[in-house]
């Protein structure tokens, strides 16, 4: 489970905040009495009450910083959260791949308010680590079945109109290990591979025109620069309809964890097809079969077939609050919150059950409501301290409606890794602790 | 949608839409960027497809890809192919595609033998891609398909004949025909509540706190860095008899032979390692910080 405010490593973080406001010549005193507390030796003594509220910063007193100055400007000249947030962080769960050069990291989707995703929390998925590009040195060929080949720079692409969207971004393995059996106890590691952010770009539609497209050509193949040189064969369909040759997220250049200098971007599809570090594209009349849409990425059905060229993320949706990282404290009043999407358009609707899905209420979606975009939902509800199995399901502009586990491991079995959009089930515990099941 | 893009199809067959098909012989409308000449596209044009455009010409046999495999694969895929720790398993599984534990490999899963080639030489080795001259991967690909019983230990695979390899599941595959399942949205007395148990739920003795969480790790620098770059692959699982980091006993002997040899062997290689764990660009001095990082692992209480 989480570590709650006063446990391990939340208490180490919070001496060691405390350490740097004392001066340095009894820093070490106070970080070895600090380790104490953080080892468990004395918790909930004296000590305890530096660690939290101090009494003399609440009312009726004057607080300690309304009495200083605060650090001047460019004391951060590129801003970085709260030092007391600094639990708000991407995580990896070690045992799902054999090195952290080849892996993922989750996005702690259960701190995070509204649809867009801070650019440090954007979940990582490396096949080959991050490389170290510099602009001046990047290039994107443009070639095959076109009239004329071209290589761009990164200035040459901001040269182009460009086209900013909010759109998320998902691994199709989102929820993976949770085929079998509910098997991870929170949030951010059932839903975390997912996020939403403002891209900015050229459409590649612009610079198909710019090569001019032969009559034959029917598919792209995208491939990034990075060790893996990642590829995935992408139709001429999306390519005119939506595709983005992004430079720009949140506002900022790309991060290098998102692709810097340039990827490509598929908006509603399956991440992987979002090529980072984008360093070619081949115009060609067959798809290429490369591995990442072989061997992975394809979907084994209970029948030992497998769907391919699966690239939709469909309907899908997730309670935020409460959930494993944020139970309910006391009984009383509270809004339920949760995030939907759906890679076909906009979600129409969410509806929420407390009793295991007998009975369903019709959500209120919050804020933006974008095609292809992370949606937030709420719902008012009084907690009496009931024991609930809280569910969320989505219904988006196509009618698609979000299907149970039962339905979908009906249609698909249970060995198909990738697509995982059934509704999830949050057990909210009469002492307000949030566990992950699944039920019938 | 795939099935969207089959109606795209006809439509672009049919002509109506030939005018949103970028075609034009003339310059680009903006014209920016450079020509790409035929040398640079050749030096970056990688892809081979099932039907073996893209192959260069050349070829590898199965006895001297035995040979490269043992080299350059097997300390991660295993001699046999059988994957070691959690790295990708390449041969066996044959007919498990049903099972509850299907085991998806080269023979029993992958629909293309040009998908091996291609993938071999775009990515692999891991901490050394494009490392592979093409007759090595030639000689390789044909190694993994003998491993797979594709073909006779005689084999000799040539760019003619890669795509003539038909592989057992080629016709395994179908394309995207969801959405598969049909929820209702039914919004009351849905079901009999008393159907509603709990299927599953975590088992608590795989998510202890400081396993599943105890990942939150500041940023490294100097030799922690390099070697989380450069070393850490092999060297955190013990991947083809690389002492591990941390242990003690791998790491005794070793440390008596003195700091400065084990510096060299990490910038010259030694035995299946690689020089500079096979990141050339690290200068000695960054080895050097990787491997003081590596002995203060074995180094501390």
């Amino acid at each position: 489970m989480f570590s709650k405010p006063g446990s391990g490593p939340a208490v180490l973080r919070k001496v060691t905040q405390e350490a740097s406001k004392v001066d340095p010549a009894k820093r070490r005193d106070f970080l070895k009495k600090g380790l104490l507390v953080a080892g468990g030796a004395i918790a909930g003594t004296q000590f305890a009450s530096t660690l939290h509220a101090s009494q003399n910063n609440l009312p009726p007193n004057l607080p300690e910083w309304s009495k200083s100055l605060g650090a001047g400007v460019i004391t951060n000249p590129y801003g970085q959260p709260s030092s007391f947030e600094g639990d708000i962080v991407r995580r990896t769960v070690p045992w799902l791949t054999a090195d952290r050069i080849a892996a993922i990291s989750f996005t702690p989707l259960a701190e995070l308010d509204g649809i867009i995703t801070p650019s440090g929390l954007v979940f990582e998925r490396y096949h080959a680590g991050v490389p170290t590009i510099n602009p001046d040195e990047y290039r994107l060929m443009l070639h095959g079945l076109v009239e004329r080949p071209l290589v761009f720079s990164l200035d040459d692409l901001r040269r182009f109109p460009s086209t900013t969207a909010i759109n998320f971004l998902e691994c199709p393995a989102n929820g993976g290990m949770e085929w079998r059996a509910a098997q991870m106890d929170a949030l951010q590691f059932t839903h975390g591979m997912i996020s939403c952010c403002e891209w900015t770009g050229v459409l590649l539609s612009t610079l198909l025109e710019e090569v001019g497209v032969k009559p034959e050509a029917r598919w792209i193949l995208a491939e990034g620069s990075d060790g893996s040189h990642m590829s995935r064969s992408i139709p001429m369909e999306k390519a005119l309809e939506d595709t983005l040759i992004v430079y720009a997220q949140n506002g900022e250049p790309l991060r290098p964890e998102q692709g810097y200098p340039v990827r490509i971007f598929n908006p509603g599809w399956e991440g992987n097809t979002s090529v980072k570090w984008l360093r070619r594209l081949e115009v060609g009349d067959k798809p290429w079969y490369h591995r990442e849409e072989t061997s992975k990425y394809t979907d084994l059905l209970a029948d030992g077939r497998a769907r391919k060229f699966s690239y939709v993320q469909e309907g899908n949706s997730v309670v935020t609050f409460p959930c494993p990282e944020k139970p309910l404290k006391e009984k009383g009043r509270y809004e339920l919150e949760g995030l939907a999407w759906s890679g076909s358009g906009k979600i129409k609707r969410v509806d929420v059950s407390f009793d295991g899905g007998v009975n369903w209420k019709q959500t209120r979606l919050k804020g933006l409501v974008l095609p292809k975009a992370l949606t937030r939902f709420s719902l008012d509800f009084t907690w009496d301290g009931s024991p609930a199995l809280i569910q969320s399901r989505s219904t988006d502009e196509t009618g698609y409606v979000q299907p149970t586990f039962t339905q979908l491991r009906e249609a698909r079995g249970n060995s198909s890794i990738y697509h995982k959009n059934a509704i999830h089930t949050w057990r909210l515990h009469a002492d307000g602790t949030v566990t992950n099941v699944q039920i019938s | 949608m795939f099935r969207l893009a089959k109606s795209v199809y006809v439509v672009f067959l049919s002509g109506a839409l030939l005018s949103a098909l970028p075609v034009s012989t003339e310059a680009g409308a903006y014209g920016i960027g450079k020509p790409a000449t035929a040398e640079e596209v050749a030096g970056w044009d990688i892809d081979i497809r099932p039907d073996g455009k893209g192959l260069p010409p050349g070829s590898g046999s199965v006895e001297d890809g035995e040979m490269m495999y043992e080299e350059k694969c097997a300390s991660c895929h295993g001699s046999f192919g059988e994957g070691v720790g959690r790295y990708p398993v390449l041969s066996g599984g044959e007919g498990t595609l049903t099972d509850e534990r299907p085991e998806k490999t080269v023979g029993s899963y992958w629909p293309y033998a040009s998908t091996l080639w291609d993938y071999i030489h775009r990515s692999m080795p891991f901490p050394q891609p494009q490392s592979l001259t093409d007759e090595e991967v030639y000689a390789i690909t044909a190694y993994v398909l003998y491993l797979n019983d594709l073909v006779e230990d005689d084999f000799v695979l040539t760019a003619d004949n890669l795509a003539s390899i038909e592989m057992p599941n080629k016709d395994g595959f179908f394309f995207d025909d969801r959405p598969d399942t049909s929820n209702t949205g039914c919004m009351k007395n849905c079901k009999d509540p008393a159907s509603v148990k709990i299927t599953s739920e975590p088992a608590i003795a795989t998510l202890q706190e400081d396993k599943t969480l105890a990942v939150v790790e500041v940023a490294p620098e100097g030799g922690e860095k390099v070697y989380n770059q450069a070393c850490l692959m092999c060297h955190e699982a013990g991947v083809a008899g690389s002492p591990m980091t941390g242990d003690k006993a791998a790491w005794a002997d070793r440390i008596g032979q003195g700091r400065d040899m084990l510096v060299k062997n990490a910038i010259d290689g030694i035995g299946v390692m690689p020089p500079k764990g096979g990141q050339s660009q690290l200068s000695d001095d960054e080895v050097a910080s990787a491997v003081d990082f590596m002995i203060q692992q074995v180094s501390q209480d």
